[in-house]
């Protein structure tokens, strides 16, 4: 039936593909954070039980155990325990000799990544992501609504300016070449190579600590408190300025190096050479050529934009910019598995949106695609 | 065309112009109408991450500043310890008596919460009750050391007083040093709050402990939540504080607001200090005299800076080959470069170290004999690391180049590289850490630096999974100390072998298994008396003779001595912070314990 239809049998089997490769990596996310040997409340535990003694240790383990819903539970809600026996060997002071002597272990029954598993499916299915063990009381989905707005705000734009500035200016270089490429091409190939961290030092010491221009951290003035306010967004728009510098001009810098190349690469190609021996007017050629070689830098974007929500960890620390990176980061290095989940399903669909939407895009934007769906294929 | 793009490429431009022009001279220190810099302090540093609870029966790595911990500004404990005179100070209570039997406190008459309500020896006892119905009560703990509180009546300058008894639980933990930490760590809570909320929880403690308790907490404290976000939290004095009048000669708290800005990285908080947006702090900054000109202050203008109370060590896993053994272990201790320690991986804020685990000046000077333990302690130095290692057999094999290649045992047999387990990131401990691998290897110990997650770091110290281990135990300056080093470092009384799902919350490293036939009895019930030792010659004595086999055995190696907190302060908007010249208080933030008071006498810059 979709035969008389191919746009609309192609996005569908893209669509389906997406949903798959979804699947996969919700499982994925799922389960790579419980491969490794230390779960989220020894890590709890090793920060907090200094002074205890072994009994009230076991105990405080036991509550967040079932706490975090680690442990199997009966009807009651008490918490199934195993026992074994096994053979210890204990030094008899009054006979000088090792002697073998029975050890009764009783342990909880730790529930399965596999029980775990479904917990999550169907809590996430009703919208409800857990909550933070690390954060705790905290539910992960206010983690992430409070944060992914400052994440956004931060990446958007620069991700967006500095794609567009970068093409322009790359695709200016391989046109014009001659002098404003000989100096270009190596300030853009200068700035894109220093690392995130580094730039934003460098901008905050600069024009934070010795020229004092701009403030060195946060979000917004500390001596604010938010809400709809002129002087909120005017603080936060001051905040603003060295953060997106320190992401947008390295991210120009590459996407210039990329389109430049491109640009240079389509130069020499036959249908330049041909619409120019045909003397179509320059501009013309320059579109022609403007559309053939963003292709690979609109994937770039697409790439960039769904991983965006994952946050600028790097920007985040040197300017203590609010944002999702920390959180993130934090959460992995304490095992914190339904924080973990609850961000990795969010930058995963926001991935897969965002290639889905570049694929059925470029479907449009690129000839051969089109031509191909034209002729009934894929 | 062309002219699409200049507007393109002029747009970030022109918006940073506008921001540049549209902000200038709105400098972040000069303050608003609503928090007047002259009113207002900013000090960081005891909150990293989002705030999600100021729950007082939460636990304390849940509870957001200034809630969890030691912190005194919103829920009191009935004590302070104050760390530079070693004296109990008065809070919601004052001591009366200690001895080995009880400690007794009387109820200060004029503490009042903020709803009206006085405190009384009903909210004391609900707090410390709170253990023994409740397991998963934060304050479980205690309950293994008080085995009952007495409470009676009597008057003290004319004042009806609460007189509380906490008995020493002597067939428990014995122990009275222990009550008189918990008297200072634990805060006390409003009782006619709580008991309600616990009934109205169907009598679930767990689902108490998950309330946030973040609006109009009903606190004694100098100061209450005003506001929270994941990027501050700001505290508002409470003008009708009792202790103004029954602790402070009747003064307000100068700062009427304290705002804990959220910091993401240690180099924030050196520049916020430097730049006068936050006046004190308690991070490590490196070189702090080159900051003295930009009105950045600490204790001392001169080395060691701080004030030293704690001693970051070196754990050792005591039951692998060849750390079981301790002349091994004598050996490594001999090798490290413990001047490079303190001049580089802590800018020489110590003092020089002496050998073992008690503090030779300070409060527990006086348990420190310095001859005894130069009579115990190793020869410092690679050529003595070098003897004690071939006199006990083993061989260091060199490359061509003199780099280490490995070590052999006294079978000849090669050994394993032997790896230091410490947080990545932690950057004074990586770089003790380094220095400690260096010195080793060039003595012949084949040891290698692990800097691992600090998902990975905490669950192998209990378990003991672990060759050698960064630590820094009772980090915090307590009565107790240097008792709840030793016990931290040596006791086998909770002894668990390593592997499974054993875990050991002190002496991790294994040491003295009471299960082994080289068992030494004498440092556990060392352990056991020194708490109940009142007779300072025998109190001397008993330390003594645990320093000695503590030397002798060296389950671990302490690297240098660290200050309690990193305590920094800029004198920008404020002045009349405690220092050296003025040590009205101990260099801690003006929260924690007995420093409290400083916000009494703080100053504002005209």
């Amino acid at each position: 039936m979709l035969k008389q239809h191919p746009t609309a049998r192609f996005i569908l089997q893209r669509a389906g593909w997406y949903l798959l490769t979804f699947l996969v990596a919700v499982t994925i996310n799922f389960f790579l954070p419980r491969l490794g040997t230390s779960n989220p409340v020894d890590i709890i535990l090793a920060k907090s039980t200094g002074g205890l003694s072994a009994q009230a240790a076991r105990e405080k383990e036991e509550s967040y155990l079932k706490e975090f819903g680690l442990v199997k539970l009966d009807g009651h809600g008490n918490i199934l325990r195993d026992t074994t026996i096994r053979m210890a060997k204990v030094w008899d002071a009054s006979k000088q000799v090792s002697v073998s002597k029975p050890d009764t272990l009783i342990k909880p029954i730790k529930a399965s990544s596999l029980d775990q598993f479904f917990t999550y499916v169907k809590m996430s299915l009703s919208g409800d992501l857990g909550t933070s063990f690390q954060k705790y009381p905290k539910k992960v989905l206010d983690v992430i609504v409070q944060a992914v707005p400052w994440t956004i705000a931060l990446q958007l734009p620069t991700i967006v300016f500095g794609w567009i500035v970068g093409n322009v200016l790359g695709a200016l270089a391989a046109y014009r070449r001659g002098l404003f490429d000989r100096v270009f091409f190596p300030v853009a190939l200068l700035v894109s190579s220093i690392p995130f961290f580094v730039f934003g030092m460098l901008l905050v010491y600069y024009f934070a600590v010795v020229l004092g221009w701009f403030p060195a951290m946060g979000g917004y003035a500390d001596e604010i408190i938010p809400s709809f306010s002129f002087e909120l967004f005017g603080s936060v728009a001051y905040h603003y300025v060295l953060p997106f510098f320190s992401i947008f001009l390295i991210l120009a810098g590459g996407q210039a190096i990329g389109m430049r190349s491109m640009g240079i690469y389509e130069l020499g190609t036959d249908y330049i050479k041909y619409a120019k021996w045909l003397g179509i007017k320059e501009s013309r050629v320059l579109i022609y050529l403007f559309r053939n070689a963003m292709l690979p830098q609109l994937t770039g974007l697409a790439l960039s934009l769904g991983t965006m929500i994952g946050g600028a960890l790097i920007t985040e620390m040197i300017f203590s910019y609010p944002g999702l990176g920390m959180a993130m980061l934090s959460a992995i290095q304490n095992n914190d598995y339904p924080m973990i989940q609850g961000v990795t399903l969010i930058i995963t669909t926001c991935v897969l949106i965002a290639n889905f939407t570049v694929d059925i895009m470029i479907g449009f934007l690129d000839p051969r695609v089109k031509a191909g769906l034209q002729m009934g294929g894929n | 065309m062309r002219v699409t793009k200049m507007s393109v490429l002029g747009l970030p431009v022109a918006l940073s112009a506008l921001l540049l022009t549209g902000c200038k001279g709105h400098r972040h220190s000069s303050g608003t109408d609503e928090f007047p810099r002259d009113q207002t302090l900013y000090l960081a540093g005891s909150q990293w991450g989002d705030p999600t609870s100021f729950n007082p029966l939460a636990e304390s790595w849940q509870a957001a500043w200034p809630v969890g911990d030691r912190f005194n500004l919103m829920y009191e404990p009935l004590l302070s310890y104050n760390s530079l005179t070693g004296q109990v100070e008065p809070d919601l209570g004052t001591l009366v008596s200690k001895d080995n039997d009880s400690i007794v406190v009387d109820i200060n008459p004029a503490a009042k919460w903020s709803d009206g309500k006085p405190v009384t020896s009903d909210d004391v006892k609900f707090v410390f009750d709170l253990g023994r119905r409740y397991k998963d009560a934060a304050t479980a703990f205690a309950v293994e050391f008080i085995s009952k509180i007495d409470v009676k009546t009597v008057d003290v300058k004319g004042a009806k007083t609460e007189r509380l008894s906490f008995l020493v639980d002597k067939k428990g933990r014995d122990n009275p040093l222990v009550i008189l930490d918990l008297l200072q760590a634990i805060r006390i809570v409003p009782a006619h709050v709580f008991e309600p909320l616990i009934a109205s929880n169907n009598n679930d403690l767990g689902a108490v402990k998950k309330l946030k308790i973040d609006s109009a907490p009903v606190v004694s404290g100098p100061y209450t939540l005003a506001h929270y976000s994941n990027e501050k939290i700001v505290l508002e004095r409470r003008d009708d504080y009792w202790g103004n009048a029954a602790l402070h000669d009747g003064k307000l708290p100068a700062p009427k607001y304290i705002i804990h800005p959220i910091f993401k990285s240690n180099d924030a908080f050196a520049i916020a200090l430097q730049k006068g947006d936050l006046d004190a702090s308690q991070t490590f900054i490196p070189r702090i005299w080159q900051k003295f000109k930009d009105g950045v202050g600490t204790w001392d203008v001169a080395a060691p800076y701080y004030v030293p109370g704690a001693i970051p060590l070196l754990v050792i896993n005591t039951t692998k080959a060849p750390l079981n053994d301790r002349n091994f272990r004598r050996a490594m201790a001999a090798a490290i470069n413990y001047a490079d320690i303190k001049e580089l991986a802590v800018s020489g804020y110590a003092n020089d170290i002496k050998s073992g685990l008690i503090l030779p000046f300070g409060q527990e000077g006086k348990y420190f004999d310095e001859a005894e333990a130069a009579k115990h302690a190793v020869k410092p130095g690679i050529e003595s690391a070098k003897k004690i290692l071939a006199d006990a057999g083993y061989k260091a094999v060199f490359k061509a180049d003199g780099s280490l290649d490995h070590t052999t045992d006294k079978a000849g047999n090669r050994l394993p590289t032997l790896s230091i387990k410490s947080p990545a990131g932690w950057s004074d401990w990586e770089a003790m850490v380094n220095i400690a691998v260096k010195a080793m290897r060039d003595a012949g110990i084949d040891v290698r630096e692990g800097f691992v997650d600090a998902g990975l770091y905490w669950p192998a110290k209990p378990s003991g999974d672990f060759d050698i281990l960064m630590d820094k135990p009772a980090a915090a300056v307590t009565p107790s100390l240097p008792w709840s080093r030793f016990e931290a470092t040596m006791s086998s009384r909770n002894w668990a072998p390593v592997g499974g799902d054993n875990k050991m919350n002190e002496n991790q490293g294994r040491y003295n298994s009471p299960k082994s036939k080289d068992y030494n009895p004498k440092v556990d019930s060392l352990l056991k008396v020194i708490p109940i030792t009142t007779d300072s010659v025998a109190l001397k004595k008993a330390y003594t003779e645990l320093n000695d086999i503590f030397l002798d055995d060296q389950p671990a190696i302490p690297l240098v001595y660290l200050p309690e907190q990193f305590y920094e302060f800029s004198t920008s908007s404020w002045t009349n912070w405690p220092t050296s010249k003025d040590p009205y208080a101990p260099p801690l933030l003006p929260w924690v314990g007995a420093s409290t008071k400083i916000l009494w006498q703080l100053k504002p810059v005209e």
